[in-house]
C-alpha cells in the first residue's frame, strides 16, 4: 500500500508542481490567506475538526489545543498553489497527522492507561455503567490500534470512518478517487491484525 | 459488465461509492456478492470499533466564534513564548545551552589570525545571565523555505557528531544516578522523585563555514552583519556531559516525544501536569576552540542578529564575561526574570505569569554543575525552598 500511496502521490507532486510553475510566472509560487479567507475558512471548519480530534484523543482540552495547531498551520504557512483549493481535505490530513502524532507519543501512557481501565471496569463504581466504561475502553482500544498502525493507514482509516467520502478522502491525501476502496480495505485488513494481536497481547 | 469486480471494488460498494454500471453488476453476480459479504465479514472489527469516529454528537466544545477568539490568543501567545517554552525541558535546555555556548564561541573569533597553531581555549560555564531581546525579527523569519534549508544544509556540513547521547535511561535513586552520571547528583531532602533519568553525554565538532553563515545571515534580510572571513575553516568541538532529571509529581515522559512541559501543547500541558516539578543538573558543558579570542566582537553580531540595537549590544558585551557566562536570550514581553539567592549563590529566576500557562524555571551554577528546576505554574517559591534544601 505505501507503494501505491507513494506512486499516487509522486503524480499528484507533479501536478502541484506544475501548478505552482503557472503560478511562479505570474511571480507567485505561495499562496497566502487574507485574514477574510482564513476567518472563513476557520468558521466553516472549526466544528468538525474539534468534533474529529475529541473522537481521536478522547480529551477535549488536548483536541482544542491540536485544533488550535491545526488552524495556526493553515494561518501561518497555508496550502501551496494546487493544494489551496482544497482547504477542507487539507486540515483534515493535518489535523489527522497531529493527532495521530499524539497518540503514538503518548501510546505506552495510554497503555498502562488502558490496563488500569481494566482494573476500573472490574472495580466499576456504581455511578458508572458498566457499558459506559466498557465504550470507553473500546475506544483506548481502537486509538492503540491507530497508534500502532502504519501512519498511512490509520489516517485512511480516521478520514473515511469520520464520514468523509471518497473524493474528499482521495483530495486530502492526494490519491485518485478509485484507490481510496482498494486501500482503505488494505487498512482495515491491518486494522484487523494489530487488533488480534494486542488482544493476544494483553492476555 | 461480465468483469467480476476486484476486492477494492467490493469494498468501495460497500460504501455505495462505485458508479452505477458496476453495482448493477454485482447486484446479479452470486459471486461478486459472495466475495463481498466475506470481506464485510473480515473487516467487521475495524467496522465496529472505529465507528465511533463517526457519532461525535455531543463533542460540540466551544462554537466557532468563542474558539476563533482562543485562536487569535493562541496565535499570540506562540509569538511571544514558542522560543521561551522550549527553556522548559531538559533535553532542550541541553540543545540550547549548547548552541548559545557555540554562538558565543563562533562569533568571537578575532579577524586576520592563522587557527592552526593557537592553543586552545576552553569555555566553561560558572553564571547564567539573561538578555532580554526582541524576536519579532527572527519570527518572521519562521516559513521561509529557502532559510530553512540553508540553515539544514549549514548543520549538516558543518557538524560531526562524536557521541550520541541515545535515549535516557531511568534511574533508582540518586546514588545510581551519580554513578550512570559521573558526578554527584543532589536530589532535594525530604521529597520523593516520581522518576529519576539519566541522559548520557554528547559531543560534537563544528568547523566553521563562514561563506554558508553568511549566507544565512544576507537570506536573513540581515547583510549589514558581516562575519570576518578569517574564521573560515576553525574547528569547535563541544563536549556535553551526561545530565540528571529528576521528576517530581506526574511529568511527561521524557521517552515520548512532544510530550514535554509546555511544548506545542497550549495550556494542556498544565492541565495534564499540574503538579510536576523538574530538576535538572548538568556539568557545565566544554567548548574548545582556537585561542586568542575577541568574544565580545562577534557576540555582538549574535546579539544585533537576535534584535538588539548596535549600541545595545555593544553595551550589553561589556559587561559579560563570554568565556564563563551562559547569555540565555529571552523574548521581551513573555517573561520576567529576577536575581535569587539560591543554594548559597545568586540565581535567575525566569517566569512567564501567563494566565492560560503559567511557568517559571529557576537556574544557577554551582560547583561547576548547572541547576535548573522548571515547572507550569506560579509557585516559584517552591523551587527555591527545593534548591536551598539540597544537601
Amino acid at each position: 500500500m505505501d507503494e501505491i500511496i507513494s506512486q499516487e502521490r509522486s503524480i499528484q507532486a507533479m501536478k502541484a508542481r506544475k501548478a505552482v510553475a503557472v503560478d511562479s510566472r505570474t511571480g507567485s509560487t505561495e499562496s497566502s490567506l487574507s485574514s477574510k479567507t482564513f476567518e472563513d475558512l476557520f468558521l466553516e471548519h472549526w466544528s468538525a475538526i474539534y468534533r474529529l480530534l475529541v473522537s481521536m484523543i478522547g480529551d477535549p482540552a488536548e483536541a482544542e489545543d491540536l485544533a488550535l495547531e491545526t488552524f495556526l498551520r493553515l494561518y501561518r504557512h497555508p496550502p501551496k498553489t494546487g493544494e489551496g483549493t482544497n482547504s477542507g481535505g487539507w486540515l483534515y490530513r493535518v489535523a489527522t497527522n497531529l493527532a495521530l502524532h499524539s497518540i503514538r507519543s503518548a501510546k505506552h501512557r495510554e497503555h498502562y492507561e488502558m490496563s488500569a481501565g481494566k482494573g476500573a471496569l472490574e472495580d466499576a463504581p456504581e455511578t458508572r455503567p458498566p457499558q459506559i466504561l466498557e465504550t470507553e475502553e473500546d475506544h483506548r482500544m481502537t486509538r492503540l490500534v491507530l497508534a500502532k498502525m502504519n501512519p498511512h493507514r490509520a489516517q485512511m482509516l480516521v478520514l473515511r470512518y469520520s464520514g468523509m467520502p471518497y473524493k474528499d478522502i482521495a483530495k486530502a491525501l492526494n490519491l485518485s478517487p478509485a484507490s481510496v476502496g482498494p486501500l482503505l480495505l488494505r487498512a482495515e485488513r491491518e486494522f484487523e491484525k494489530v487488533y488480534l494481536a494486542l488482544i493476544e497481547e494483553e492476555k | 459488465m461480465n468483469k467480476h469486480l476486484n476486492d477494492g471494488q467490493l469494498r468501495a460498494a460497500l460504501d455505495q461509492e462505485l458508479d452505477g454500471s458496476v453495482m448493477d453488476h454485482l447486484e446479479n453476480c452470486p459471486t461478486c456478492r459472495r466475495q463481498q459479504a466475506q470481506i464485510k465479514a473480515e473487516t467487521q472489527q475495524a467496522t465496529s470499533g472505529l465507528s465511533f469516529l463517526g457519532s461525535q454528537a455531543g463533542q460540540s466544545g466551544p462554537d466557532a466564534k468563542t474558539a476563533l477568539i482562543h485562536f487569535h490568543q493562541y496565535n499570540e501567545s506562540r509569538k511571544e513564548i514558542s522560543m521561551f517554552r522550549k527553556l522548559f525541558t531538559s533535553s532542550t535546555l541541553r540543545v540550547g545551552l549548547a548552541i548559545v555556548v557555540i554562538l558565543a564561541v563562533i562569533f568571537s573569533f578575532p579577524q586576520a589570525r592563522a587557527f592552526a597553531d593557537q592553543v586552545l581555549n576552553l569555555f566553561r560555564v560558572q553564571q547564567v545571565v539573561v538578555v532580554p531581546v526582541d524576536f519579532t525579527g527572527i519570527q518572521m523569519l519562521t516559513g521561509n523555505d529557502t532559510l530553512g534549508k540553508q540553515v539544514s544544509d549549514l548543520i549538516a556540513s558543518s557538524v560531526t557528531t562524536q557521541q550520541n547521547p541515545g535515549a535516557p535511561v531511568p534511574a533508582t535513586n540518586a546514588a545510581q544516578a551519580s554513578q550512570l552520571a559521573g558526578f554527584t547528583v543532589r536530589v532535594p531532602q525530604g521529597m520523593t522523585p516520581s522518576r529519576l533519568s539519566v541522559e548520557n553525554a554528547a559531543a560534537f565538532t563544528l568547523k566553521v563555514d563562514v561563506a554558508k553563515a553568511q549566507a544565512l545571515l544576507d537570506e536573513s534580510g540581515r547583510s549589514d552583519l558581516v562575519l570576518p572571513t578569517s574564521i573560515n575553516g576553525a574547528d569547535v568541538s563541544v563536549n556535553i556531559p551526561a545530565s540528571v532529571s529528576v521528576a517530581y509529581g506526574t511529568c511527561p515522559d521524557p521517552a515520548a516525544q512532544d510530550t514535554g512541559i509546555g511544548l506545542n501543547s497550549g495550556g494542556s500541558a498544565g492541565r495534564r501536569y499540574p503538579d510536576c516539578v523538574i530538576l535538572a543538573e548538568i556539568p557545565t558543558p566544554t567548548v574548545s576552540a582556537p585561542g586568542d579570542l575577541n568574544i565580545a566582537q562577534l557576540a555582538q553580531i549574535g546579539l544585533e542578529f537576535t534584535g538588539m540595537t548596535s549600541d545595545q549590544a555593544a553595551a550589553f558585551t561589556q559587561t559579560v564575561d563570554w568565556t564563563s557566562t551562559l547569555v540565555i536570550p529571552l523574548p521581551k514581553n513573555a517573561a520576567t526574570y529576577d536575581q535569587v539567592t539560591v543554594d548559597g549563590v545568586t540565581g535567575t529566576l525566569i517566569q512567564r505569569p501567563a494566565d492560560d500557562a503559567p511557568q517559571y524555571v529557576l537556574l544557577w551554577v554551582k560547583n561547576g554543575i548547572i541547576y535548573a528546576i522548571s515547572s507550569l505554574g506560579t509557585d516559584s517559591q517552591q523551587a527555591i525552598q527545593m534548591a536551598n534544601s539540597l544537601p
